[in-house]
């Protein structure tokens, strides 16, 4: 009982204690708020603001000075299989085979990644990158660095002069980005006449009009795919390019042409081999009112080439006794020259936002002065749209080919489904 | 059995996503700033209206809308100018259309001044000098002998870029251009700035004086009103659009008729537009 007073008394002075800190501290912030109602400090709060102000400036600078770069890119994971276990399917990636041993498999088809940089209305660069793995190697390839210049006489600078490694300008499908197409590969036509679809070289382009542009182009001749690419150009003449294309909208078609030389380097005499393509491409736009958009495409390649099977039966590679090509015994070189054409019609149709069925029916003849040469196909595939940036590819290709079995000739069984995942930002 | 597999997998996919996105979610509104408002008021009073519909609206510009209207993320793209060519054939690389335009209200691009400012009018060739940098003062144009203040919206407003491609004839704006996130935030900047100007829609002039424009030097000073708005006569004059990817249907055709209908239309009006019917 004795203690209970004494311990009253130092609860009250405990707690005096702790509360007068508290007390002072909202005193002096209730003084402060007084004094600048009263306009003891009237400058502190402007100069705040200002000072605000002008680090939001700096900021906004900086930022502009950013938003000069952008970063863009894809990347394709891809599973292929073969449809029957017993054949060699030719694939697009590597290995270019897909063997019984070997006729499921996931790969990555591309892992791009492009910087562009807009220092300024009237000028621009791009990097483009490629990380895809192509067997064993998984080394990062360049695959397009080019500077383009813009006029300075139009209001929105349209006429572009670009220099350096780029796309091919010919046809449609070339320039469209592969994360674009709604099959997976483009077609065989394409592939084996612009193999790699970029080169080096200038390009000019003018969009006279909305709706007319023209583009020529000198290029090295060669292809980035080409063996002798990039530190090889055997030929001082370079080949050019020129293509009128009508923006309808609803309608669009192009026309295209395609002109050098190819030079085989032979012991003795060289062989010059002319190279013409003549295009002609049209895509037509439509929408059914319960289904949306849809699309009919078609594209024709035509004129002369190296033809590579041609080659390969009229000339005897290098060897280290001879590290020089010979032209075999006989073998007229004229006949390396061969007339090809190929080319494609689409049909895409998008059902309703998510997704879309595509379909097309391509086909190639490398020489059209010979039979059971040609190459022909039928893809199927339908795209489901996971989001704005991701979407899952399933395609059937149904190649026919004619292969010598025993007396006669035969269409392997090489058809291929593929299911491809890709996300691009 | 492999066969199984992909069909399978394809199966999976449809089950996963056949349904368009309004029904899940409602109607998503999306794009320029100056017709947040705008969509906001049509919004509400559609939905007072409609019991069980939902739309939501929300800005950040006509081109963050476009690029929504791409990726898929909204259903209508608000925009204060029209879409890009690059715009269309991304939207086309996608969906296989053009977009659907639907020209929704119209527009005076008004030129503010603080209510201070002697200058009264100006000609769209003094504007493009002003904002290019090739006139830094006031005194020039028969104002006070003070430095110009630029105010302006970021490359991502439909407003930055009607005002570049039509007052500017396509060329750069000056560096000096201090720019903001909105038309209230101009607005808002001029009001305080007696040296200050900016541009943005008519429905956003309050506390700021805004100019008469010239169309040449040999015009006359047309001040931005519903009657020289509506005739064309006010040289600034722009629309306003809805984007869709397809041709609206189902609920989305429903709400976009209701906006181009004389209650859709009368609002436009009240919330400082013009409207198109």
């Amino acid at each position: 009982m004795a203690d209970r007073p004494r311990s009253r008394g130092r609860s009250w002075w405990r707690a005096a204690l702790l509360t007068a800190p508290l007390l002072v501290t909202r005193l002096a912030v209730a003084a402060e708020g007084d004094s600048t109602a009263a306009g003891a400090s009237p400058e502190s709060t402007p100069d705040r603001i200002q000072a605000l102000e002008e680090l939001t400036q700096t900021h906004q600078s900086d930022l502009d000075k950013l938003k000069r770069f952008k970063f863009s890119g894809y990347i394709q994971v891809r599973w292929e299989t073969a449809e029957f276990a017993d054949d060699s399917v030719k694939v697009s990636g590597s290995p270019a085979v897909v063997t019984p041993a070997n006729d499921e498999r996931f790969y990555i088809r591309r892992g791009r990644f492009k910087l562009t940089y807009d220092a300024s209305p009237l000028s621009q660069a791009v990097l483009y990158f490629d990380g895809n793995t192509a067997g064993s190697n998984r080394n990062l390839t360049l695959l397009e660095a080019y500077l383009t210049l813009m006029d300075p006489w139009t209001t929105d600078h349209r006429h572009q002069l670009t220099a350096g490694q780029f796309n091919i300008p010919f046809g449609w499908e070339i320039e469209r980005s592969s994360s674009l197409r709604e099959l997976p590969e483009r077609s065989r036509a394409e592939n084996v006449l612009f193999s790699g679809e970029r080169d080096r070289g200038i390009k000019l382009v003018n969009p006279w009009t909305p709706k007319i542009e023209t583009v020529v182009s000198i290029l090295n001749g060669y292809g980035i795919n080409d063996a002798t690419f990039p530190t090889l150009d055997p030929t001082s003449a370079k080949d050019w390019t020129a293509r009128a294309r009508f923006i309808g909208g609803t309608l669009d078609a192009s026309a295209s042409y395609y002109d050098g030389i190819t030079t085989i380097p032979l012991t003795g005499a060289d062989v010059e081999v002319k190279k013409t393509r003549i295009g002609g491409d049209a895509q037509f736009y439509y929408e059914l009112p319960s289904a949306g958009g849809g699309s009919l495409r078609g594209e024709l390649y035509v004129g002369g080439n190296l033809n590579p099977d041609s080659s390969r039966v009229l000339i005897i590679p290098p060897t280290a006794g001879n590290p020089v090509a010979l032209l075999r015994p006989g073998a007229d070189p004229s006949h390396l020259d061969t007339e090809f054409n190929g080319g494609y019609v689409m049909w895409v149709q998008n059902l309703g936002e998510k997704f879309q069925f595509a379909s097309r029916y391509d086909w190639f003849d490398p020489n059209t002065d010979l039979d059971h040469d040609q190459f022909e196909r039928v893809s199927l595939g339908v795209n489901w749209f996971y989001d704005g940036y991701t979407r899952l590819t399933v395609a059937y290709d149904m190649p026919k080919t004619d292969a010598l079995v025993g007396a006669g000739f035969e269409d392997p069984n090489d058809n291929l489904w593929t299911v491809q995942l890709q996300h691009k930002w | 059995m492999r066969m199984r597999r992909i069909v399978g997998m394809a199966a999976l996919a449809a089950c996963m996503g056949f349904a368009p996105a309004w029904a899940a979610r409602g109607i998503t509104i999306k794009g320029s700033d100056t017709m947040v408002i705008l969509g906001q008021r049509w919004a509400e009073t559609y939905m007072n209206g409609h019991p069980g519909s939902v739309i939501q609206v929300t800005g950040g510009g006509s081109g963050t809308g476009i690029a929504a209207l791409i990726n898929g993320t909204t259903d209508i793209c608000q925009a204060s100018r029209p879409m890009k060519e690059d715009e269309k054939r991304k939207l086309r690389d996608r969906y296989q259309t053009m977009g659907t335009e639907i020209p929704v209200a119209k527009d005076g691009l008004s030129i503010y001044v603080h209510e201070s400012n002697p200058v009264k009018d100006l000609s769209i060739a003094q504007l493009k000098q002003i904002y290019t940098g090739q006139v830094a003062s006031w005194k020039v144009l028969g104002g006070a002998d003070a430095p110009i203040i630029l105010y302006g919206r970021e490359n991502n407003s439909g407003t930055y870029v009607y005002f570049k491609d039509n007052v500017l004839q396509g060329e750069d704006y000056s560096a000096r251009v201090q720019t903001l996130p909105g038309t209230a935030a101009v607005v808002n900047a001029v009001g305080r700035d007696p040296n200050g100007i900016g541009y943005g829609g008519a429905a956003y002039g309050k506390g700021v004086r805004e100019l008469a424009v010239k169309k040449d030097a040999g015009s006359p000073a047309i001040k931005p009103t519903a009657a020289t708005v509506q005739d064309g006569s006010y040289p600034i004059t722009r629309y306003l659009y809805f984007y869709t990817r397809t041709k609206p249907g189902g609920p989305v055709k429903q709400f976009v008729d209701w906006v181009l209908s004389a209650e859709g239309q009368k609002l436009a009006s009240q919330v400082g537009y013009f409207p198109v019917r």
